[in-house]
Protein backbone atom coordinates (compact mmCIF):
# COMPACT_ATOMS: atom_id res chain seq x y z
CA UNK A 1 0.00 0.00 0.00
CA UNK A 2 2.60 2.47 1.05
CA UNK A 3 4.90 1.65 -2.45
CA UNK A 4 1.36 2.09 -4.32
CA UNK A 5 1.48 5.35 -2.72
CA UNK A 6 4.93 6.02 -3.39
CA UNK A 7 4.74 4.85 -6.96
CA UNK A 8 1.74 7.34 -7.42
CA UNK A 9 3.76 10.42 -5.95
CA UNK A 10 6.53 9.67 -8.44
CA UNK A 11 4.35 9.63 -11.16
CA UNK A 12 3.09 13.04 -10.22
CA UNK A 13 6.39 14.60 -9.87
CA UNK A 14 7.78 13.06 -13.23
CA UNK A 15 5.30 15.90 -14.45
CA UNK A 16 5.62 19.72 -14.12
CA UNK A 17 1.73 20.26 -15.18
CA UNK A 18 -0.51 17.08 -15.86
CA UNK A 19 -3.88 18.21 -17.04
CA UNK A 20 -6.51 15.28 -16.49
CA UNK A 21 -9.65 15.13 -18.68
CA UNK A 22 -10.77 18.92 -17.93
CA UNK A 23 -13.72 20.05 -19.00
CA UNK A 24 -14.94 24.10 -18.72
CA UNK A 25 -18.03 25.29 -19.34
CA UNK A 26 -18.30 28.84 -18.50
CA UNK A 27 -22.26 30.57 -17.80
CA UNK A 28 -23.97 32.40 -20.60
CA UNK A 29 -25.95 35.00 -19.01
CA UNK A 30 -27.89 37.14 -21.00
CA UNK A 31 -28.62 39.70 -18.75
CA UNK A 32 -26.72 39.18 -15.54
CA UNK A 33 -29.30 39.51 -12.24
CA UNK A 34 -27.11 41.59 -10.03
CA UNK A 35 -29.30 43.40 -7.95
CA UNK A 36 -30.96 41.04 -4.86
CA UNK A 37 -34.06 42.82 -6.31
CA UNK A 38 -33.59 41.46 -9.75
CA UNK A 39 -32.96 38.28 -8.86
CA UNK A 40 -36.09 38.13 -6.66
CA UNK A 41 -38.56 39.45 -9.27
CA UNK A 42 -36.36 37.50 -11.99
CA UNK A 43 -36.06 34.13 -9.66
CA UNK A 44 -38.54 31.95 -12.37
CA UNK A 45 -37.00 33.27 -15.20
CA UNK A 46 -33.40 32.46 -13.90
CA UNK A 47 -33.55 29.32 -16.18
CA UNK A 48 -34.46 30.92 -19.54
CA UNK A 49 -31.56 33.47 -18.96
CA UNK A 50 -28.60 31.05 -18.53
CA UNK A 51 -27.08 29.30 -21.00
CA UNK A 52 -23.73 27.26 -21.26
CA UNK A 53 -20.60 27.87 -23.43
CA UNK A 54 -18.24 24.67 -23.06
CA UNK A 55 -14.68 25.63 -23.77
CA UNK A 56 -12.87 23.07 -23.25
CA UNK A 57 -13.76 19.63 -23.75
CA UNK A 58 -12.04 16.43 -21.55
CA UNK A 59 -8.49 18.09 -22.14
CA UNK A 60 -5.65 15.91 -21.07
CA UNK A 61 -1.81 16.83 -21.10
CA UNK A 62 1.23 15.98 -19.52
CA UNK A 63 3.95 18.54 -19.55
CA UNK A 64 7.31 17.15 -18.16
CA UNK A 65 9.97 19.64 -16.43
CA UNK A 66 12.10 21.47 -19.09
CA UNK A 67 9.84 21.00 -21.89
CA UNK A 68 9.09 23.96 -23.66
CA UNK A 69 5.65 23.84 -25.39
CA UNK A 70 3.49 25.88 -28.01
CA UNK A 71 -0.41 26.24 -27.46
CA UNK A 72 -1.64 26.61 -30.98
CA UNK A 73 -4.92 27.18 -32.01
CA UNK A 74 -7.53 29.57 -34.04
CA UNK A 75 -9.50 32.44 -32.05
CA UNK A 76 -11.96 30.65 -29.34
CA UNK A 77 -10.54 27.49 -29.66
CA UNK A 78 -9.95 27.26 -25.48
CA UNK A 79 -5.90 28.04 -25.73
CA UNK A 80 -6.28 31.25 -23.17
CA UNK A 81 -8.88 29.24 -20.81
CA UNK A 82 -6.40 26.24 -20.80
CA UNK A 83 -3.54 29.15 -19.61
CA UNK A 84 -5.70 30.51 -16.50
CA UNK A 85 -7.02 26.95 -15.53
CA UNK A 86 -2.92 26.16 -15.06
CA UNK A 87 -2.59 29.50 -13.19
CA UNK A 88 -5.50 28.92 -10.55
CA UNK A 89 -7.24 32.03 -11.68
CA UNK A 90 -10.15 30.27 -12.81
CA UNK A 91 -11.52 26.49 -11.72
CA UNK A 92 -12.22 23.17 -14.08
CA UNK A 93 -15.91 22.31 -13.82
CA UNK A 94 -14.61 19.16 -14.25
CA UNK A 95 -11.24 17.06 -14.16
CA UNK A 96 -8.12 18.13 -12.28
CA UNK A 97 -4.83 19.77 -12.62
CA UNK A 98 -1.62 19.09 -10.87
CA UNK A 99 1.38 21.59 -10.84
CA UNK A 100 4.31 20.88 -9.41
CA UNK A 101 6.45 23.53 -9.17
CA UNK A 102 6.62 27.15 -8.48
CA UNK A 103 4.87 29.02 -11.32
CA UNK A 104 4.52 32.47 -13.54
CA UNK A 105 2.52 33.85 -15.57
CA UNK A 106 2.20 36.50 -18.22
CA UNK A 107 -1.42 36.51 -19.08
CA UNK A 108 -1.27 40.39 -19.14
CA UNK A 109 1.73 42.43 -18.64
CA UNK A 110 1.80 45.08 -16.19
CA UNK A 111 -1.48 43.35 -14.25
CA UNK A 112 -1.83 44.81 -11.09
CA UNK A 113 1.02 47.91 -11.69
CA UNK A 114 0.37 50.49 -9.92
CA UNK A 115 0.20 54.30 -11.83
CA UNK A 116 1.29 56.80 -9.00
CA UNK A 117 4.20 54.30 -8.19
CA UNK A 118 7.49 54.99 -9.26
CA UNK A 119 8.94 51.72 -11.54
CA UNK A 120 11.08 50.78 -9.12
CA UNK A 121 7.87 50.64 -6.53
CA UNK A 122 5.99 48.96 -8.95
CA UNK A 123 9.01 46.38 -9.47
CA UNK A 124 8.11 45.71 -5.68
CA UNK A 125 4.58 45.33 -5.34
CA UNK A 126 4.51 43.46 -8.98
CA UNK A 127 6.96 41.10 -7.63
CA UNK A 128 5.41 40.37 -4.51
CA UNK A 129 2.01 39.32 -6.34
CA UNK A 130 4.01 36.79 -7.50
CA UNK A 131 5.21 35.76 -4.19
CA UNK A 132 9.02 37.07 -3.50
CA UNK A 133 10.24 38.54 -0.66
CA UNK A 134 11.43 41.44 -0.01
CA UNK A 135 15.12 40.10 0.21
CA UNK A 136 14.51 38.09 -2.99
CA UNK A 137 13.29 41.15 -4.74
CA UNK A 138 16.53 43.31 -3.51
CA UNK A 139 18.94 40.66 -5.53
CA UNK A 140 17.02 40.85 -8.56
CA UNK A 141 16.30 44.79 -8.93
CA UNK A 142 19.20 45.73 -10.65
CA UNK A 143 18.60 42.88 -13.36
CA UNK A 144 15.16 43.92 -13.82
CA UNK A 145 15.74 48.04 -14.24
CA UNK A 146 18.69 46.81 -16.61
CA UNK A 147 16.72 44.29 -18.80
CA UNK A 148 14.04 46.66 -18.77
CA UNK A 149 16.62 49.64 -20.26
CA UNK A 150 14.47 52.26 -18.62
CA UNK A 151 17.63 53.98 -16.99
CA UNK A 152 16.58 57.27 -14.91
CA UNK A 153 12.90 56.96 -16.37
CA UNK A 154 12.83 53.83 -13.30
CA UNK A 155 12.21 56.48 -10.30
CA UNK A 156 9.30 58.36 -12.27
CA UNK A 157 5.62 56.96 -11.84
CA UNK A 158 4.89 54.44 -13.99
CA UNK A 159 1.61 57.18 -15.16
CA UNK A 160 3.98 58.87 -17.46
CA UNK A 161 5.69 56.00 -19.00
CA UNK A 162 4.93 55.27 -22.78
CA UNK A 163 3.37 52.10 -23.41
CA UNK A 164 6.34 50.04 -24.87
CA UNK A 165 8.10 51.33 -21.75
CA UNK A 166 5.34 49.89 -19.24
CA UNK A 167 5.55 46.59 -21.30
CA UNK A 168 9.33 46.67 -21.20
CA UNK A 169 9.28 46.86 -16.98
CA UNK A 170 6.15 44.66 -16.95
CA UNK A 171 7.73 41.88 -19.31
CA UNK A 172 11.37 42.61 -17.00
CA UNK A 173 9.79 41.81 -13.64
CA UNK A 174 7.68 38.93 -15.06
CA UNK A 175 10.59 37.15 -16.99
CA UNK A 176 13.04 37.44 -13.78
CA UNK A 177 10.74 36.20 -10.73
CA UNK A 178 12.44 32.84 -11.20
CA UNK A 179 9.78 30.51 -11.60
CA UNK A 180 10.26 26.71 -12.16
CA UNK A 181 7.25 27.15 -14.44
CA UNK A 182 6.54 29.96 -16.86
CA UNK A 183 3.16 30.71 -18.69
CA UNK A 184 3.12 32.91 -21.41
CA UNK A 185 0.44 34.52 -23.59
CA UNK A 186 0.71 35.84 -26.54
CA UNK A 187 3.20 38.44 -25.42
CA UNK A 188 6.43 37.78 -27.57
CA UNK A 189 5.00 40.99 -29.60
CA UNK A 190 6.78 43.14 -26.56
CA UNK A 191 7.89 46.38 -27.77
CA UNK A 192 10.56 47.37 -30.72
CA UNK A 193 12.57 44.87 -32.84
CA UNK A 194 15.45 45.14 -30.46
CA UNK A 195 13.54 44.55 -27.11
CA UNK A 196 11.15 41.35 -28.96
CA UNK A 197 15.10 39.77 -29.95
CA UNK A 198 15.89 40.37 -26.56
CA UNK A 199 12.72 39.21 -25.09
CA UNK A 200 12.97 36.21 -27.44
CA UNK A 201 17.00 35.32 -26.40
CA UNK A 202 15.95 35.55 -22.66
CA UNK A 203 13.05 32.94 -23.17
CA UNK A 204 15.85 30.79 -24.92
CA UNK A 205 17.99 30.89 -22.15
CA UNK A 206 15.75 30.01 -19.63
CA UNK A 207 14.63 27.16 -21.77
CA UNK A 208 18.27 26.21 -21.80
CA UNK A 209 18.12 26.19 -17.85
CA UNK A 210 15.94 24.00 -17.70
CA UNK A 211 12.48 26.04 -17.01
CA UNK A 212 9.27 24.50 -18.38
CA UNK A 213 7.59 27.25 -20.63
CA UNK A 214 3.95 26.70 -21.63
CA UNK A 215 3.37 29.92 -24.75
CA UNK A 216 0.26 30.48 -26.59
CA UNK A 217 1.05 32.31 -29.51
CA UNK A 218 -0.02 33.31 -33.15
CA UNK A 219 3.48 33.80 -34.37
CA UNK A 220 4.64 30.32 -35.81
CA UNK A 221 7.34 31.30 -36.44
CA UNK A 222 8.94 32.28 -33.10
CA UNK A 223 7.31 29.76 -31.77
CA UNK A 224 9.58 27.00 -34.23
CA UNK A 225 12.48 28.49 -32.66
CA UNK A 226 11.75 28.08 -29.72
CA UNK A 227 9.56 25.12 -28.59
CA UNK A 228 10.34 21.63 -28.53
CA UNK A 229 6.16 20.42 -28.85
CA UNK A 230 3.49 22.03 -30.04
CA UNK A 231 -0.62 21.59 -28.93
CA UNK A 232 -3.03 22.37 -31.57
CA UNK A 233 -6.12 22.95 -29.81
CA UNK A 234 -8.99 22.96 -31.73
CA UNK A 235 -12.76 23.88 -30.22
CA UNK A 236 -11.82 23.05 -26.98
CA UNK A 237 -10.20 19.35 -27.70
CA UNK A 238 -6.69 18.55 -28.66
CA UNK A 239 -6.43 17.95 -32.08
CA UNK A 240 -2.68 17.40 -32.65
CA UNK A 241 -0.07 16.82 -29.71
CA UNK A 242 4.26 16.65 -31.52
CA UNK A 243 7.05 17.79 -32.19
CA UNK A 244 6.30 21.68 -33.02
CA UNK A 245 7.23 21.67 -36.92
CA UNK A 246 5.04 18.64 -38.17
CA UNK A 247 1.99 20.06 -35.05
CA UNK A 248 2.46 23.89 -37.57
CA UNK A 249 2.55 22.43 -41.07
CA UNK A 250 -0.64 20.09 -40.28
CA UNK A 251 -2.17 23.68 -38.68
CA UNK A 252 -1.26 25.81 -41.93
CA UNK A 253 -2.95 23.48 -44.22
CA UNK A 254 -5.65 23.65 -42.53
CA UNK A 255 -6.49 27.05 -40.68
CA UNK A 256 -3.57 28.52 -42.97
CA UNK B 1 -7.15 24.50 5.80
CA UNK B 2 -6.07 27.32 8.40
CA UNK B 3 -2.65 25.69 8.03
CA UNK B 4 -2.90 26.14 3.84
CA UNK B 5 -3.91 29.80 4.72
CA UNK B 6 -0.82 30.39 7.20
CA UNK B 7 1.54 28.71 4.59
CA UNK B 8 0.35 31.59 2.20
CA UNK B 9 0.45 34.57 4.02
CA UNK B 10 3.87 33.39 4.76
CA UNK B 11 5.12 32.79 1.87
CA UNK B 12 3.20 35.56 0.33
CA UNK B 13 4.07 37.84 3.15
CA UNK B 14 5.92 40.55 0.91
CA UNK B 15 2.51 41.20 -0.86
CA UNK B 16 0.78 41.19 2.15
CA UNK B 17 2.97 43.94 3.43
CA UNK B 18 2.67 45.71 0.98
CA UNK B 19 -0.98 45.46 0.93
CA UNK B 20 -1.31 46.55 4.15
CA UNK B 21 1.30 49.82 3.72
CA UNK B 22 -0.57 50.53 0.41
CA UNK B 23 -4.33 50.56 2.43
CA UNK B 24 -2.94 52.62 4.90
CA UNK B 25 -1.35 55.65 3.04
CA UNK B 26 -3.79 54.96 0.68
CA UNK B 27 -6.50 55.46 2.18
CA UNK B 28 -5.89 59.53 2.63
CA UNK B 29 -3.67 60.02 0.01
CA UNK B 30 -4.07 63.90 -1.29
CA UNK B 31 -5.38 64.82 1.82
CA UNK B 32 -3.27 67.59 3.86
CA UNK B 33 -3.49 65.93 6.82
CA UNK B 34 -2.71 62.63 5.74
CA UNK B 35 -2.60 59.89 8.68
CA UNK B 36 -3.60 62.27 10.78
CA UNK B 37 -7.26 61.58 9.58
CA UNK B 38 -6.96 58.34 11.79
CA UNK B 39 -6.75 60.81 14.99
CA UNK B 40 -8.86 63.41 14.22
CA UNK B 41 -12.14 61.68 12.75
CA UNK B 42 -13.29 59.64 15.80
CA UNK B 43 -11.99 62.90 17.95
CA UNK B 44 -14.41 65.12 15.84
CA UNK B 45 -16.94 62.34 15.83
CA UNK B 46 -16.62 62.37 19.50
CA UNK B 47 -16.85 65.93 20.10
CA UNK B 48 -20.33 65.51 18.16
CA UNK B 49 -21.37 63.56 20.54
CA UNK B 50 -20.35 64.55 23.41
CA UNK B 51 -22.11 68.33 22.64
CA UNK B 52 -25.35 66.53 21.34
CA UNK B 53 -25.50 63.35 23.44
CA UNK B 54 -26.16 64.96 27.07
CA UNK B 55 -28.35 67.07 25.53
CA UNK B 56 -31.18 63.90 25.08
CA UNK B 57 -30.21 62.23 27.81
CA UNK B 58 -29.27 62.28 31.67
CA UNK B 59 -25.72 61.91 31.32
CA UNK B 60 -23.99 59.94 34.27
CA UNK B 61 -20.44 59.06 33.57
CA UNK B 62 -17.94 61.61 35.22
CA UNK B 63 -16.18 61.69 32.77
CA UNK B 64 -18.31 61.29 29.80
CA UNK B 65 -15.82 62.40 26.88
CA UNK B 66 -13.36 59.97 27.95
CA UNK B 67 -16.17 57.40 28.30
CA UNK B 68 -17.04 58.19 24.57
CA UNK B 69 -13.60 57.96 23.12
CA UNK B 70 -13.08 54.28 24.44
CA UNK B 71 -15.99 53.08 23.09
CA UNK B 72 -15.89 54.99 19.73
CA UNK B 73 -12.29 54.04 18.77
CA UNK B 74 -12.92 49.81 18.51
CA UNK B 75 -16.63 50.67 17.13
CA UNK B 76 -14.64 52.97 14.70
CA UNK B 77 -12.15 50.03 13.52
CA UNK B 78 -15.10 47.58 13.58
CA UNK B 79 -17.37 49.59 10.96
CA UNK B 80 -14.50 50.43 8.74
CA UNK B 81 -13.41 47.11 8.66
CA UNK B 82 -16.77 45.51 8.12
CA UNK B 83 -17.40 48.21 5.22
CA UNK B 84 -13.82 48.32 3.74
CA UNK B 85 -13.41 44.37 3.94
CA UNK B 86 -17.16 43.95 1.88
CA UNK B 87 -16.14 45.86 -0.70
CA UNK B 88 -12.29 44.38 -0.75
CA UNK B 89 -12.89 41.59 -3.08
CA UNK B 90 -15.24 43.55 -5.43
CA UNK B 91 -12.77 46.18 -5.81
CA UNK B 92 -9.76 44.39 -6.74
CA UNK B 93 -10.88 42.67 -9.64
CA UNK B 94 -8.65 44.05 -12.02
CA UNK B 95 -5.78 42.27 -10.59
CA UNK B 96 -7.59 39.17 -9.32
CA UNK B 97 -8.68 38.14 -13.02
CA UNK B 98 -4.97 38.48 -13.88
CA UNK B 99 -2.75 37.28 -11.78
CA UNK B 100 -3.05 34.16 -9.49
CA UNK B 101 -1.87 35.03 -5.87
CA UNK B 102 -3.52 33.61 -2.50
CA UNK B 103 -7.17 35.62 -2.51
CA UNK B 104 -7.36 35.55 1.46
CA UNK B 105 -4.74 38.12 1.11
CA UNK B 106 -6.87 41.28 0.66
CA UNK B 107 -9.81 40.49 3.53
CA UNK B 108 -6.64 39.81 5.76
CA UNK B 109 -4.87 42.56 4.51
CA UNK B 110 -7.91 45.12 5.28
CA UNK B 111 -8.40 43.96 9.01
CA UNK B 112 -4.48 44.24 9.65
CA UNK B 113 -4.52 47.69 8.14
CA UNK B 114 -7.22 48.48 10.51
CA UNK B 115 -5.94 46.82 13.57
CA UNK B 116 -2.94 49.44 13.07
CA UNK B 117 -4.99 52.53 12.72
CA UNK B 118 -6.85 51.27 15.68
CA UNK B 119 -3.94 50.68 18.09
CA UNK B 120 -2.01 54.37 16.75
CA UNK B 121 -5.89 55.97 17.30
CA UNK B 122 -5.17 54.54 21.10
CA UNK B 123 -2.40 56.92 21.50
CA UNK B 124 -5.46 59.43 21.43
CA UNK B 125 -7.18 57.46 24.60
CA UNK B 126 -4.06 56.77 26.57
CA UNK B 127 -4.04 61.15 26.14
CA UNK B 128 -7.31 61.48 27.83
CA UNK B 129 -7.21 58.83 30.37
CA UNK B 130 -3.96 60.86 31.34
CA UNK B 131 -5.66 64.14 31.42
CA UNK B 132 -8.72 63.08 32.99
CA UNK B 133 -7.20 61.77 36.18
CA UNK B 134 -8.20 58.09 35.49
CA UNK B 135 -4.80 57.00 34.63
CA UNK B 136 -4.20 52.89 33.85
CA UNK B 137 -4.19 50.13 35.99
CA UNK B 138 -2.53 46.50 35.78
CA UNK B 139 -5.54 45.37 34.07
CA UNK B 140 -4.06 46.43 30.61
CA UNK B 141 -2.92 43.27 30.52
CA UNK B 142 -6.31 41.89 29.01
CA UNK B 143 -6.44 44.20 26.41
CA UNK B 144 -4.26 42.12 23.66
CA UNK B 145 -6.93 39.47 24.29
CA UNK B 146 -10.40 41.87 23.85
CA UNK B 147 -7.77 43.23 20.67
CA UNK B 148 -8.01 39.43 19.29
CA UNK B 149 -11.28 38.80 20.19
CA UNK B 150 -12.53 41.71 17.57
CA UNK B 151 -10.15 40.78 15.32
CA UNK B 152 -10.93 37.38 14.63
CA UNK B 153 -14.81 38.47 14.65
CA UNK B 154 -14.48 40.76 12.14
CA UNK B 155 -12.33 38.39 9.95
CA UNK B 156 -14.78 35.69 9.70
CA UNK B 157 -17.46 38.32 8.98
CA UNK B 158 -15.43 40.27 6.10
CA UNK B 159 -14.42 36.48 4.42
CA UNK B 160 -17.93 35.66 4.17
CA UNK B 161 -19.23 39.50 3.65
CA UNK B 162 -16.41 39.90 0.76
CA UNK B 163 -17.05 36.56 -1.14
CA UNK B 164 -20.45 37.31 -1.10
CA UNK B 165 -20.40 40.80 -2.49
CA UNK B 166 -18.82 39.71 -5.36
CA UNK B 167 -21.81 37.97 -6.65
CA UNK B 168 -24.30 39.87 -5.02
CA UNK B 169 -23.54 43.05 -4.87
CA UNK B 170 -26.12 44.79 -2.77
CA UNK B 171 -24.65 42.74 0.32
CA UNK B 172 -22.61 45.46 0.70
CA UNK B 173 -25.39 47.98 1.18
CA UNK B 174 -27.96 45.53 3.74
CA UNK B 175 -24.60 45.20 5.46
CA UNK B 176 -23.92 48.88 6.21
CA UNK B 177 -27.47 49.22 7.10
CA UNK B 178 -26.82 46.41 9.89
CA UNK B 179 -24.06 48.11 10.89
CA UNK B 180 -25.92 51.37 11.50
CA UNK B 181 -28.75 49.62 13.29
CA UNK B 182 -25.93 47.36 15.42
CA UNK B 183 -24.56 50.77 16.61
CA UNK B 184 -27.54 51.77 18.51
CA UNK B 185 -27.71 47.76 20.37
CA UNK B 186 -23.83 48.54 21.26
CA UNK B 187 -23.39 50.91 24.20
CA UNK B 188 -20.86 53.57 22.61
CA UNK B 189 -22.50 56.44 23.74
CA UNK B 190 -24.93 55.33 26.52
CA UNK B 191 -23.61 52.86 29.23
CA UNK B 192 -25.85 49.34 29.26
CA UNK B 193 -26.79 49.58 32.72
CA UNK B 194 -29.40 51.74 31.16
CA UNK B 195 -31.13 48.64 29.83
CA UNK B 196 -30.59 46.50 33.09
CA UNK B 197 -34.44 44.75 33.14
CA UNK B 198 -35.58 46.18 30.51
CA UNK B 199 -37.49 44.30 27.44
CA UNK B 200 -34.04 44.75 25.14
CA UNK B 201 -31.32 43.66 27.68
CA UNK B 202 -30.69 40.44 25.86
CA UNK B 203 -30.10 42.40 22.69
CA UNK B 204 -26.90 43.56 24.55
CA UNK B 205 -26.38 40.90 26.26
CA UNK B 206 -25.74 38.71 23.18
CA UNK B 207 -24.15 41.28 20.69
CA UNK B 208 -20.98 40.32 21.11
CA UNK B 209 -19.54 43.96 19.89
CA UNK B 210 -21.28 45.10 23.30
CA UNK B 211 -19.57 42.45 24.75
CA UNK B 212 -16.18 44.00 23.73
CA UNK B 213 -17.12 47.40 24.44
CA UNK B 214 -17.91 46.86 27.63
CA UNK B 215 -14.19 44.74 28.25
CA UNK B 216 -12.78 47.95 26.51
CA UNK B 217 -14.35 50.09 29.19
CA UNK B 218 -13.80 47.96 31.99
CA UNK B 219 -9.71 47.78 31.71
CA UNK B 220 -9.50 51.44 30.87
CA UNK B 221 -12.40 53.10 32.29
CA UNK B 222 -13.67 51.27 35.28
CA UNK B 223 -10.75 49.51 35.67
CA UNK B 224 -12.49 46.56 36.93
CA UNK B 225 -12.02 42.87 36.28
CA UNK B 226 -13.44 42.53 32.22
CA UNK B 227 -15.88 39.88 31.76
CA UNK B 228 -12.87 37.17 30.99
CA UNK B 229 -15.99 34.10 31.30
CA UNK B 230 -17.85 36.12 28.30
CA UNK B 231 -14.92 36.97 26.31
CA UNK B 232 -13.82 33.63 25.80
CA UNK B 233 -16.84 32.29 24.73
CA UNK B 234 -16.91 34.81 22.50
CA UNK B 235 -13.69 34.26 21.45
CA UNK B 236 -14.84 29.97 20.70
CA UNK B 237 -17.53 30.88 18.39
CA UNK B 238 -15.46 33.53 16.75
CA UNK B 239 -13.00 31.01 16.13
CA UNK B 240 -15.23 28.96 14.62
CA UNK B 241 -17.15 31.30 13.14
CA UNK B 242 -13.44 32.15 11.37
CA UNK B 243 -13.11 28.44 10.43
CA UNK B 244 -16.40 28.56 8.41
CA UNK B 245 -16.13 31.89 7.07
CA UNK B 246 -12.67 30.52 5.48
CA UNK B 247 -14.32 27.19 3.96
CA UNK B 248 -17.09 29.86 2.61
CA UNK B 249 -14.61 31.77 0.87
CA UNK B 250 -12.65 28.91 -0.12
CA UNK B 251 -15.46 27.75 -1.69
CA UNK B 252 -16.62 31.25 -3.41
CA UNK B 253 -13.30 32.15 -4.39
CA UNK B 254 -13.54 29.87 -7.42
CA UNK B 255 -15.74 31.85 -9.24
CA UNK B 256 -14.20 35.13 -8.40
CA UNK B 257 -12.37 35.40 -11.86
CA UNK B 258 -15.54 34.46 -13.80
CA UNK B 259 -17.78 36.69 -11.48
CA UNK B 260 -15.81 39.62 -11.49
Amino acid sequence: MAQKKENNNNQKTKYAIIVENVSKSFKLVYDKPFTLKERLVFWNKKTTRVGKHEVLKGVSLKIKPGETVALIGVNGSGKSTLLKLMTKIIYPTSGKIIINGKLTSLLELGAGFHPDFTGRENIYFNASIFGLTAAEIDKRVGDIIEFSELGSFIDNPVRTYSSGMYMRLAFSVAINVDAEILLIDEILAVGDQHFQEKCFAKLQELKKSGKTIVIVSHALSSIKDLCDRAVWIYNGEIRMDGKTDKVVEEYLKVCG
Amino acid sequence: MIKEMINNLYSYRQLLKSNVQKEIRGKYKGSFLGVLWSFVNPLLMTLVYAIVFPLILKNTEPHYVTYLVIGILPWNYFTTVISQGTTTILGNGGILKKVYFPREIFPISVNLSGVINFLISCLVMCLFLIFSGIGFSWLIIFFPLIVLTQFIIQQAIIFITSAIDVYVRDSEYIINFFVNMLFYATPILYSADMFAGSAVEWLIKINPMAVIINAYRDIFYYQTMPDIQMLLIILVVASILFYLGLRIFRKLEKGFAEEL
